[in-house]
């Protein structure tokens, strides 16, 4: 069960005003009490005095009568008069018959036939006189547990309506959230327009502008995908029709020689359609990939690896391989993709140069970069068309070597995601591509 | 009827080549716009077949620079482009007809014949003069209701001045028709064609204007 926001916000802001309310209501409960004590006590004091003042005049013994109760809080107040022989002379009916306290003067707590009181005990100015007046304890205990009611019952009441209220403003404050869940929640998955950002609370708003450009790579990654489908099942037809008419060809001809070349264009065509699946799945794959480089790549070593796979072909071509590297070069990238480079550009070099001369692969460092470089002796690609070359499916006029157009775009991907930049320029001898690692 | 294709895939366009010729048609292939456009300037055609994607000069932009020299030639597109704004496009242009890859030669050659007919003013499928009927589509010559057999490029000849019956038709604009480019022209070969026409037909169809060709009178 994940954890509700509403249900979080709404506990814990009960929590905090029940939390703060009950510390204030008991710092006010003991604030008030102790305030309250000391009035009683007060009361007790001046009472003790009025008897003082009382006590020196000869008294018979009378009964002291407190007037009715007026008010419930109205206390119950007790006192003694003892004399010097500690004699009880004087004491209110409520008032037992034995000392109150034993301390003389000031302030104590006592438990007499089994209920508790608070005494104040004076002499008079004589020292002869010793007057007690005391209050029940539990009357006054009575007292304070009303206050502590008093405090407490608006908290009784007010807390679920307390709640209530903040169920009702957290809901409301996170409706723009229900809101875009619903709205992301009711999308066709090919909608990938942006959610409206402005009208959304600011705590939300990062959220939305996150989810966008989500949704903005998503769009550009299905629009990549879709052109390239789009271009790969343009690019297939040519050739398809080119077989299909080569085999009609065969089909309709009484000449055996030329049925026998139809034939074999048939054959040409395959190869040629197989390439172009071949490159159109590298390419697909390349442009899926993250740009995980974090490995170390040895380019002479993947380069010698490539070069021999190309070897016995470019010999059967009458084509010289050769690799000119000093010491190993390292640069981080991945290695597949690496491998999948040099293969096209030395396989481009091979196609495009005549027999008998050489392709040379180079590897080197110029100013602290690393320099790849495949140099051919072909007919190398007119000024005017260099920039071109490698767009997807690009051929340039008069290419007779079998191509697909799509191993330059290979190139400059692979490229791309190694943050290297691909050159194309003429040589002395043919057209060099060269790559520089940062 | 020398037909021109423009197409700049190599096995496509030798194919294209290949079948058009066994079709019964003189082809030149260009592999670019550019050439294209220059040949069409001096040679003539009976029909264009174009490819759209070309090198140096696109075919959209060969066929509206053909449309505005008021060049009349039937002009096919046949192109891997298949959406319908292509198709409008490329027929705005000034195309014929459209034709999207992969395609069948059979339908290739039907689409040519009956373009070609258009553009000639006669709709009708077979040909017919002085009693000779030729369809195009099958190569079939009959003359009063019998089956006569004629050699490819006596068929050829006879389809040319058919086609412009009650036109005179030059020995050169009949060899043009009869010869793609490098194509090696007999000296007298239309004479032969000709000789060999009226031995297997009867001698009156074809007129001889002398000095300025031949005529198949309508």
């Amino acid at each position: 069960m994940p954890i509700s926001l509403k249900q979080r916000l709404l506990l814990l802001s009960l929590t905090t005003v029940l939390v703060v309310w009950v510390a204030a209501s008991l710092f006010t409960y003991f604030d008030a009490r102790e305030e309250f004590e000391e009035l009683l006590d007060a009361h007790l004091a001046q009472s003790a005095s009025l008897l003082v003042a009382q006590s020196s005049h000869d008294l018979d013994e009378i009964e002291t009568e407190h007037a009715p109760l007026l008010h419930k809080y109205s206390r119950q107040v007790a006192f003694q008069v003892w004399n010097e022989e500690r004699v009880l002379r004087l004491h209110s009916a409520n008032a037992p018959t034995q000392l109150l306290a034993t301390k003389e003067q000031g302030y104590s707590d006592n438990v007499i036939e089994g209920k508790r009181w608070r005494v104040f005990s004076t002499l008079d100015a004589a020292e002869n006189n010793l007057i007690q007046v005391a209050e029940r304890t539990d009357v006054r205990d009575e007292l304070a547990e009303g206050i502590a009611g008093n405090l407490l019952k608006p908290l009784l009441v007010s807390l679920p309506l307390l709640a209530l209220l903040l169920w009702i403003a957290v809901s409301r404050s996170l409706r723009p959230l229900v809101k875009l869940t619903a709205e992301v929640g009711q999308r066709e998955p090919e909608n990938l327009h942006a959610l409206e950002v402005a009208s959304a609370p600011a705590e939300v708003q990062p959220l939305i502008e996150r989810l966008n450009q989500l949704f903005a790579r998503m769009e550009a990654s299905l629009q990549n995908e879709r052109r390239f489908t789009a271009d790969a099942a343009h690019e297939l037809r040519t050739p398809v029709s080119g077989i299909k008419a080569q085999a009609q060809v065969a089909l309709a001809t009484i000449d055996d020689e030329q049925r026998r070349h139809a034939l074999d264009n048939v054959i040409l065509g395959c190869d040629r359609a197989t390439r172009l699946i071949e490159q159109l799945l590298t390419l697909a794959r390349i442009d899926n990939l993250g740009d995980d480089l974090t490995e170390s790549c040895p380019l002479k070593a993947i380069a010698a690896e490539v070069i021999a796979q190309i070897a016995p072909m470019a010999l059967k071509q009458d084509v010289r391989l050769e690799l000119c590297a000093g010491e190993e070069h390292v640069v981080n990238g991945n290695p597949l993709l690496l491998r999948i480079l040099l293969r096209n550009i030395i396989d481009n070099a091979v196609r495009h140069t005549p027999s008998g001369t050489e392709v040379k692969i180079n590897v080197s460092a110029i100013s602290g970069l690393t320099c790849l470089s495949v140099t051919d002796s072909g007919q190398g690609i007119p000024e005017a068309e260099l920039s071109r070359v490698a767009e997807r499916f690009y051929r340039p006029v008069g290419t007779t070597a079998s191509g697909s157009g799509l191993g330059l775009s290979i190139v400059k991907r692979i490229a791309e995601i190694h943050h290297a930049t691909l050159d194309l320029k003429p040589s002395s001898t043919g057209l060099t591509v060269s790559l520089m690692f940062k | 009827m020398r037909i021109l294709v423009v197409e700049d895939d190599a096995l496509l366009g030798d194919a294209l080549q290949a079948g058009l010729k066994l079709a019964g048609y003189a082809v030149d292939w260009m592999k670019d716009g550019a050439s294209a456009d220059q040949a069409l300037l001096t040679e003539p055609y009976a029909a264009a077949v174009l490819d759209l994607g070309l090198p140096r000069l696109s075919g959209l932009a060969l066929l509206q620079r053909l449309r505005g020299r008021h060049h009349t030639i039937p002009v096919l597109i046949l192109t891997a482009r298949d959406t319908v704004e292509d198709r409008i496009k490329g027929l705005d242009a000034g195309a014929d007809d459209y034709l999207v890859k992969p395609f069948d030669m059979g339908e290739l050659s039907a689409r040519l014949r009956a373009l070609i007919r258009r553009s000639s003013g006669k709709p009708a499928a077979a040909l017919s003069a002085g009693g000779v009927e030729l369809d195009p589509a099958t190569h079939k010559v009959r003359y009063g209701g019998v089956p006569i057999e004629l050699q490819a490029r006596e068929f050829a000849v006879l389809h040319a001045l058919m086609l412009n019956a009650g036109r005179v038709l030059s020995r050169a604009q009949i060899e043009e028709q009869l010869y793609a480019w490098g194509e090696e022209i007999e000296s007298n070969a239309v004479e032969v064609h000709i000789h060999h026409l009226r031995r297997k037909l009867f001698s009156r169809l074809i007129e001889t204007i002398r000095g300025v060709g031949y005529l198949i009178p309508d």
